[in-house]
């Protein structure tokens, strides 16, 4: 039986209670800090600050040594540009052999790029409305390469292309079957995400007015699926740039060589400074792509963002559980 | 809804390469491993029949890879360099991925930026800089010197154990940190609070609440990153011209590409794989224990 | 032929196992404003994407003016749906999203813009045509897939729990338009819901579904007052349930026992013996001063509690008979005129009190547990 209550007395001020606090002054404030400071924030502040610039000035470093005027990646001397396309013989401009490995990585990313991401699409779709026999296998099939080692996945490629499939040799068109393999599970994951966040609603609607499964795919789901195909093609553009042990099993030497091939044999070499700058172009090249990827993510899911949905979608991608 | 043969067609393509160019090498690899060598030209005689299938080549590699055999020494030190990375990359990626997930505040944003960075920069590139860093005029002798705390350069790179550990730690941190972040991120703040309301400390509110909710994390980054250095081979060759520090993956490269003798490497790539799988198969099986206790949902 | 003309046939839907929608069969003419009443998980929702077409029935037929369109594809049916989220697209406006359907059908263009506009104004957003679906508000968002269901001139118009997603405020507002909407338009709106203040308000008619099949049909007077099963009784509104004995019952009267007292009840055309429910809503219950003549059908109580709620007063007794009832009074502004703990005397009226044969179904779990202040006090 719920009685009324008395009401309450104010509490007093007591001597057992919390005594009144004096205005913080800067002494006490300092006061506080060094009576505990490994606060758990602080100290977890500084290692997060510590672990990016462990992480990532050693690459910026790496960078500025690329514009070095000297033959030394230890050693800086004085900016210059030699190393790009000043040296008539050593600069990434003049030297084939680095030349043709930048060509040959874009050549490569490029095509994975084209074949992965239209086939990774279908797939995920696919996959996603799929309700039949196979449809698990299928998924199975699709979710393995992204578990595989390299190793194996290089190794496997290399004997069904000397002992099965001969016809194929290694080289440029090896290496391109092998990268678009491991991308379109790439392409899957992205795309059945934003497939599964966008849910059936859509399509239910677009049938419900009248347009049959292909026009409904074609008007309503394709536009809301730009993004992730965006971003797809370049995180795809990305691990195909990236990849070396793939492109180096199914390597048949010289100009099929990409630039983690040479950056690879330069460093167990004596590397002059144009790796440096080999790796700078990839690596900016990349990173201008996956930034472009990703602000057409946001652009094209930029109405959706009140409803809160938004770049977790994208680093949702990761999320392995 | 309607026309069945719609989605099945559309992953028809992609199931088909993926059959092609995925699934049957696997084949090609048991073929060549489970075959002989024809003893004139050296070269691979693959058997594709199951029933005529040859272990003998398999068992040769399991010999090699038992105790005693020529692999143990590799094999045991791949094991040891991939559980010590994986101790440092968590004890260094926990805090980071949880005070990222938690406290940054206005910060998240670049900090998740600045984390998820490095995978877009090249492998090759990362371990470029600090090939360079660790050069005997590198950065990082010039600075131990200047702080008196070596009186000579060192030799980073001369076949170091834990030159090789420091490659593989800084190589494949960052595919830890994020599915960790990912997975502390998730977790609802108000489990906390409910904690502390109920009398827990801020440690043991971490150790009771956060830590097991971040179990899937943890498992799922150590999925990310165990499995591949199992498989690795270009960090030791690039950090270390050493056999002292090699790895099982560089014993299949050799048998590769060394003087080739694509029998042994089939037999022994086999093996690793089975191993991995076996790996992955307890992952998934933790993971799972793991879901069920924290009731969390999977996306894959 | 009536135009919007519904016809289900021992309709059923089964999912691995579990049997969503149980061989029902319904018949709602054309031009009926009809509401599937009934809690999460009792199959209207099923029921509605069966004749929307995104579910396959497992077996039965689905009779749309007469033709059975139970597999024909969605996008070829004359039926439209307002769903729950509304599903506009994001990545057309306003505009765009009400002509899409026009634009499926290849209707001209100039067609297409007249009867856009015309649809807008039956919505009443008329200037709104550039405007994405993340510019609106949920009200309006709601309107704009009306505008977009009906610009096509469906036979039928279904709605899938519409209002769920807005304010009690704007839900009610809504609830008048929506029907003043159709009476204009003069189609056949089947609605679903789970609350059944909406479907007692807006419907014509409606039926009450539960795990599968349905419990009863009819207009929401006969439904709410005359409820046939101890589920209906529950689900709607605050019942007062009583077990009983039956001594006599025939069409004009029956007469039951409780516990040493005789009640005298509405007629029933079931067949009712022995054992059974009495059930009477509680505003209409008259609770009169206690040592008032005594009379038939009144019974002495104790008052357990009382409940303020705004319009009107929950008092709580408990009957002579042992049970807890319900009585709603409205407040004429006296203040409250019953103190807990004090005894008073209820009086049943002959004609509000209903007989349920025991074992017409079971009462809805969580029903009646604590009532809805907000629904009995409208009710």
């Amino acid at each position: 039986m719920t009685g009324v209550a008395e009401p309450r007395a104010r509490p007093q001020p007591t001597t057992r209670g919390p005594r009144a606090r004096p205005q913080p002054t800067t002494l006490t404030r300092f006061r506080g800090w060094f009576r505990n400071p490994w606060g758990k924030p602080r100290f977890l502040r500084v290692v997060t600050w510590a672990y990016i610039v462990w992480s990532i000035v050693p690459v910026l470093i790496a960078v500025q040594f690329s514009f070095n005027a000297t033959r030394s990646r230890t050693v800086w001397d004085s900016f210059s540009t030699r190393w790009y396309w000043g040296d008539p013989v050593d600069s990434v401009w003049h030297d084939p052999t680095l030349r043709h490995a930048l060509v040959q990585s874009f050549k490569l990313a490029g095509a994975d790029v084209l074949i992965a991401v239209p086939l990774g699409v279908l797939l995920a779709l696919g996959l996603a409305r799929w309700r039949g026999r196979g449809s698990g296998t299928s998924n199975f099939i699709m979710l393995f390469p992204l578990v595989t080692p390299e190793i194996v996945m290089g190794v496997s490629l290399l004997l069904v292309f000397s002992h099965i499939f001969t016809f194929v040799h290694t080289g440029t068109l090896a290496q391109i079957l092998g990268h678009v393999t491991f991308s379109i599970s790439f392409v899957v994951v992205i795309v059945r995400g934003r497939l599964f966040s966008i849910g059936r609603q859509y399509e239910e609607a677009a049938a419900d007015l009248g347009a049959s499964p292909l026009v409904a795919l074609r008007s309503v789901l394709l536009p809301l699926l730009t993004p992730a195909i965006v971003a797809s093609a370049a995180v795809v553009f990305a691990i195909s740039a990236d990849d070396f042990v793939i492109s180096q099993w199914l390597s048949s030497g010289g100009p099929t060589d990409t630039v983690p091939i040479q950056i690879y044999a330069a460093t167990r070499a004596a590397p002059l400074p144009s790796v440096n700058a080999i790796a700078t172009i990839m690596m900016v090249s990349t990173l201008l792509i996956v930034t472009a990827g990703f602000l057409t993510w946001r652009f094209f899911t930029r109405g959706e963002r009140r409803a809160g949905k938004a770049a977790e979608d994208f680093g949702g991608a990761f999320d392995l559980t | 809804m309607y026309h069945r043969w719609l989605w099945p067609a559309f992953a028809l393509p992609g199931v088909l390469w993926l059959v092609l160019l995925f699934i049957v090498p696997f084949y090609a690899v048991l073929g060549v491993a489970l075959g002989t060598v024809d003893p004139v030209l050296f070269q691979p005689v693959p058997i594709w029949n199951p029933l005529d299938w040859n272990v003998g080549w398999l068992s040769e590699v399991l010999t090699r890879l038992g105790p005693g055999g020529i692999w143990f020494d590799v094999e045991v030190r791949t094991i040891v360099y991939v559980l010590i990375s994986l101790a440092l990359c968590l004890l260094i990626g926990y805090p980071v991925a949880y005070y990222t997930a938690r406290h940054a505040g206005r910060w998240k944003g670049l900090i998740l930026i600045l984390i998820i960075l490095p995978l877009w920069i090249s492998y090759m590139m990362r371990m470029l800089a600090w090939v360079n860093l660790l050069q005997l005029n590198g950065w990082v002798n010039s600075v131990l010197m200047f702080t008196h705390v070596l009186s000579q350069p060192r030799d980073w790179l001369g076949g170091s154990a834990s030159t090789v550990i420091f490659a593989l730690v800084y190589g494949y941190i960052p595919y830890l940190i994020l599915p960790l972040f990912a997975a502390l991120d998730r977790i609802d703040r108000s489990h906390l609070e409910a904690a502390r309301d109920l009398g827990a400390s801020r440690w043991s509110a971490f150790r009771t609440v956060t830590l097991p909710l971040s179990k899937i994390g943890i498992l799922g980054g150590a999925v990310l990153i165990t499995l591949p250095m199992f498989g690795d081979y270009y960090t030791p060759n690039i950090v270390s011209g050493s056999p002292k520090t090699t790895m099982i993956g560089n014993q299949i490269d050799l048998y590769f590409h060394g003087g080739p003798q694509p029998t042994i490497g089939a037999a022994l790539t086999i093996v690793m794989a089975a191993f991995l799988l076996v790996l992955m198969l307890y992952y998934l099986r933790s993971i799972h224990r793991a879901q069920h206790e924290t009731g969390a949902v999977g996306a894959l | 032929m009536a135009r919007g003309e519904i016809e289900l046939s021992k309709l059923t839907k089964q999912f691995a196992e579990l049997t969503a929608v149980d061989s029902i069969d319904l018949h709602i003419p054309g031009g009926e404003f009809f509401s599937l009443l009934g809690p999460s998980g009792c199959g209207k929702t099923t029921t509605l994407r069966m004749i929307a077409g995104f579910e396959q029935p497992t077996s039965g037929e689905i009779l749309l003016d007469g033709t059975d369109v139970a597999y024909t594809p969605p996008h070829q049916r004359n039926v439209n749906t307002v769903f729950q989220n509304y599903a506009l697209f994001p990545h057309l406006n306003v505009n765009d999203n009400i002509a899409y359907g026009l634009k499926r059908a290849k209707r001209p263009k100039a067609e297409i813009r007249e009867r856009v506009g015309k649809a807008l104004e039956l919505v009443q957003l008329q200037g709104y045509e550039r405007r994405r679906s993340s510019q609106l508000s949920g009200g309006q968002q709601q309107r704009v897939a009306l505008a977009r269901a009906l610009v096509l001139n469906p036979a039928v118009l279904l709605l899938d729990e519409p209002l769920g997603a807005l304010d009690a405020k704007l839900r009610k507002a809504l609830q008048i338009e929506l029907k003043s909407l159709q009476q204009e338009v003069g189609i056949t709106f089947l609605y679903v819901t789970h609350d059944q203040e909406e479907a007692l308000t807006m419907s014509d008619r409606l039926a009450v579904m539960n795990a599968g099949h349905i419990e009863q049909i009819g207009a929401p007077q006969d439904v709410y007052e005359d409820p046939e099963t101890l589920y209906v009784a529950d689900f709607l509104g605050v019942s007062n349930l009583m077990q009983a004995t039956i001594v006599r019952a025939d069409t004009s009267a029956c007469h039951v026992a409780l516990d040493g007292y005789e009640l005298e009840t509405r007629g029933t055309d079931r067949d009712v013996t022995g054992e059974a429910k009495i059930v009477i809503r509680p505003e209409r219950i008259e609770l009169e001063e206690h040592g008032s003549p005594s009379g038939p059908n009144r019974i002495p109580a104790m008052v357990e509690r009382v409940v303020y709620v705004g319009s009107a007063i929950q008092v709580i007794v408990r009957g002579a008979t042992g049970e807890a009832l319900q009585a709603l009074v409205q407040n004429t502004g006296g203040g409250i005129p019953y103190e807990q703990g004090t005894p008073v005397q209820l009086h049943l009226p002959v004609d509000a009190v209903r007989v349920l044969p025991s074992g017409t179904g079971d009462a809805p779990s969580l029903e009646g547990e604590e009532p809805d202040p907000e629904t009995v006090a409208a009710g």
